[in-house]
């Protein structure tokens, strides 16, 4: 029963992971600005979050240094996030080169600095691990009051928020000219609606979103080796948010069939029939990405996304 | 002195010298930027730490340590040539290969099981490990010609599960698997798939790793510069890459040119992981992310201002400060301060443009001030 609790719990996390970034992905795109960079702003969100984990002293109460620190997340990741739009938007730059950049720098910025905090007199040159234990205990409770099975709540924060980008994307006026930025730029500027601006808007809450899905990554274990990144999280929101064709709802499916398969290389030793099998664990670690390039090829044939995805706005031309 | 000025006037405007402008301000402000993190971090060793890491060899007092580093160097320098190789070929057909470290990958796992355990003459481990990379390229390529699967997307995912199988083949065989350290065996010099020194490790102190790479991968550079400047594939390619509808209506076979464009990529990928293990150099290490050398080509193809003459050196600096960069964990600074660089660097490559226009604005103005002072002249 424990065990069963256990992996629902570690399945509702990752769904909560990569909704919540692949939402934010979302934004960028439909706003058409590609969002190759998501894992780069989740590491970063990590850690801004993981670095204030290290060093928040013990004398602040527990509510106050869970809000400090999904507030640093968050607001790291989307500074971070304007990079990004900084060279894609105003300067019209390759969007799979900036990504790229991205990608590289956060998690190199991120090693270099926390190796930097880590250092002692034993060990001149640090290591790239924070450790957070009383951040674990915070971020993580007894799901029903049951030992041993922990639960994470910022995973509620995440699923609240679903239905509100959902509301946001449809319903509002901020989220229909989001779209239509991404789809005609060209009309949407000439019914007056300022390109650029939603554009920044779209990449910052993109970075927002990334950013909290990525301390609810490191929140989930005690420690983090930060040369990893955010795992390869990021790549897979990314696919979650293709394959959901840019709609909150089926994103949120999307997120649920590859938690799935995320979640069984976590836990496939547990599982008697699985364990039995004898298949090599990397199996498991790979399903994820077999299953999203399958999934890929049965989706891709329509070209459903945002028409102007990755082309830079230019006003003068025609 | 009025034929040199205007001589220099005619360099400046010629389009590959506002390319080599603009990336060496790109590399300049990379550069710039690593020495502040170094005073961040540690002010009163960042001069020295800069140093190293511009320096790299050159920090040697005795020659002998010198030419050693200056080999290896090189050396390393060859992989990331042809991994930029194997960028820029796609990009100029119109594709970007993020999965160039899948494909690495995927040669790795042919080069160790070839070379360690059959020990096989090494052209022959070099081809087999680039066709195998080339076959998993063009998975990317089929996705793309049949399915329009997004070849970032596919790419990386590619990358991932090239991880998983090469981390998972290769830790179970023993025959290759050191598992003391947790990394495969490297080819030793006396092995058959040893790529042969041909007498070069004696011009750099007896460093074998140098050898005959270092001419296979200039070779490579000339055919694939004659790829793109004489042949009808490579114009092909080219008219593709430039506008997709336009090479359609002009006749030219769109899935045939995907699939040569992956295919040539993957080749090149495979290549680099042939170039960086049949030397001994290196060997296959247990990570938990896809090798960097793929993203370290992006950086390398644009830096280069995606020419096959410019990647040599783009190449050549990027391999430079990441060696410099290794050689300052004495100081206390982590070797990662590189790749911040490089990725600074790669990320203001994405401005080259915007450069561009600006040194062309710049010229402009001083061709229009010398106008206007002519005109005074003649009052």
């Amino acid at each position: 029963m424990i065990i069963a609790l256990s992996i629902v719990s570690f399945l509702i996390a990752y769904v909560a992971i990569l909704s919540i970034t692949a939402l934010g992905g979302m934004f960028s795109e439909k706003s058409g600005t590609v969002a190759l960079s998501l894992e780069g702003s989740m590491t970063f969100g990590a850690f801004i979050g993981g670095v204030m984990m290290y060093v928040l002293p013990t004398s602040i109460p527990n509510g106050l240094a869970a809000l400090i620190v999904i507030l640093a997340s968050v607001i790291g990741a989307g500074l971070y996030s304007l990079l990004l739009a900084l060279a894609c938007i105003t300067f019209k730059a390759n969007q799979t080169l900036i990504g790229t950049a991205l990608n590289i720098l956060s998690t190199a910025f991120a090693v270099v600095l926390i190796k930097q905090m880590t250092r002692t007199e034993a060990l001149p040159v640090g290591n790239s691990r924070l450790n957070f234990t009383r951040f674990y205990s915070i971020f993580n409770v007894d799901l029903f009051g049951i030992a041993g099975v922990k639960f994470n709540w910022l995973v509620l924060i995440v699923l609240a928020l679903i239905p509100i980008v959902y509301f946001v994307i449809y319903k509002t006026r901020y989220g229909l000219r989001l779209s239509s930025c991404g789809e005609n730029p060209r009309s949407a500027d000439s019914l007056g609606i300022n390109v650029a601006k939603t554009r920044y808007v779209g990449v910052l809450l993109s970075g927002i979103f990334a950013g909290l899905g990525g301390l609810l990554l490191i929140s989930m274990n005690a420690e983090w080796e930060f040369a990893n990144g955010a795992s390869g999280f990021g790549f897979l929101a990314l696919a979650v948010l293709i394959f959901g064709q840019w709609k909150p709802l089926y994103i949120f499916l999307g997120a649920f069939v590859f938690s799935i398969f995320k979640t069984l290389s976590v836990v496939y030793p547990s599982i008697d029939f699985l364990a039995k099998l004898g298949i090599s664990s990397y199996f498991y670690l790979a399903l994820p990405y077999i299953v999203c390039l399958v999934v890929l090829v049965f989706t891709s044939k329509k070209n459903i996304g945002p028409k102007s995805l990755g082309e830079p706005y230019d006003k003068g031309k025609r | 002195m009025n034929k040199v000025k205007s001589f220099f006037f005619s360099l400046l405007k010629k389009e590959s010298t506002k390319t080599i402008v603009a990336s060496l301000w790109c590399a300049l402000l990379g550069l710039v930027l690593g020495f502040i993190i170094l005073l961040c971090i540690n002010p009163k060793e960042a001069s020295y730490g800069m140093t190293s890491v511009l320096g790299n060899y050159l920090i040697f007092s005795s020659p002998q340590d010198r030419l050693n580093y200056f080999g290896q160097t090189l050396a390393k320098t060859a992989p990331l040539i042809a991994m930029s190789l194997s960028i820029l070929v796609a990009y100029k057909a119109g594709l970007f290969n993020l999965g160039g470290s899948g494909q690495y990958s995927i040669a790795v796992l042919v080069i160790s099981f070839l070379g360690l355990n059959a020990n096989w003459p090494w052209w022959i481990v070099m081809i087999i490990a680039m066709i195998a990379a080339a076959m998993w390229s063009m998975i990317s390529g089929l996705l793309k010609a049949f399915f329009n699967v997004n070849e970032v997307i596919s790419g990386i995912m590619l990358n991932w599960i090239a991880l998983y199988i090469v981390n998972g083949v290769l830790t179970s065989n023993s025959t290759v698997w050191d598992s003391s350290h947790s990394e495969s065996f490297t080819i030793s010099n006396t092995s058959n798939a040893f790529i042969p020194s041909i007498g070069l490790d004696k011009l750099f102190a007896g460093n074998s790793i140098v050898g005959l790479g270092m001419i296979l991968i200039l070779v490579t550079v000339v055919v694939i510069f004659v790829l793109f400047k004489k042949t009808t594939i490579g114009y092909e390619l080219k008219v593709t890459g430039l506008n997709a509808d336009a090479a359609n209506y002009a006749g030219i076979n769109k899935v045939k040119n995907i699939l040569i464009a992956t295919a040539i990529s993957g080749a090149l990928a495979g290549l680099a992981a042939s170039l960086n293990l049949q030397n001994g150099f290196t060997s296959w290490k247990l990570s938990s992310v896809p090798p960097d050398i793929g993203f370290q080509g992006i950086s390398a193809a644009f830096l280069g201002g995606l020419h096959p003459i410019g990647v040599i050196f783009s190449s050549y600096f990027i391999v430079h400060i990441t060696e410099g960069g290794s050689m300052i964990t004495d100081l206390g600074f982590s070797p990662e301060v590189a790749s911040i660089m490089t990725s600074v660097i790669i990320y203001l490559s994405g401005f080259v443009l915007f450069i561009k226009k600006f040194v062309s604005k710049h010229d402009l103005k001083n061709e229009l001030n010398k106008l206007s002072r002519g005109k005074e002249n003649k009052k």
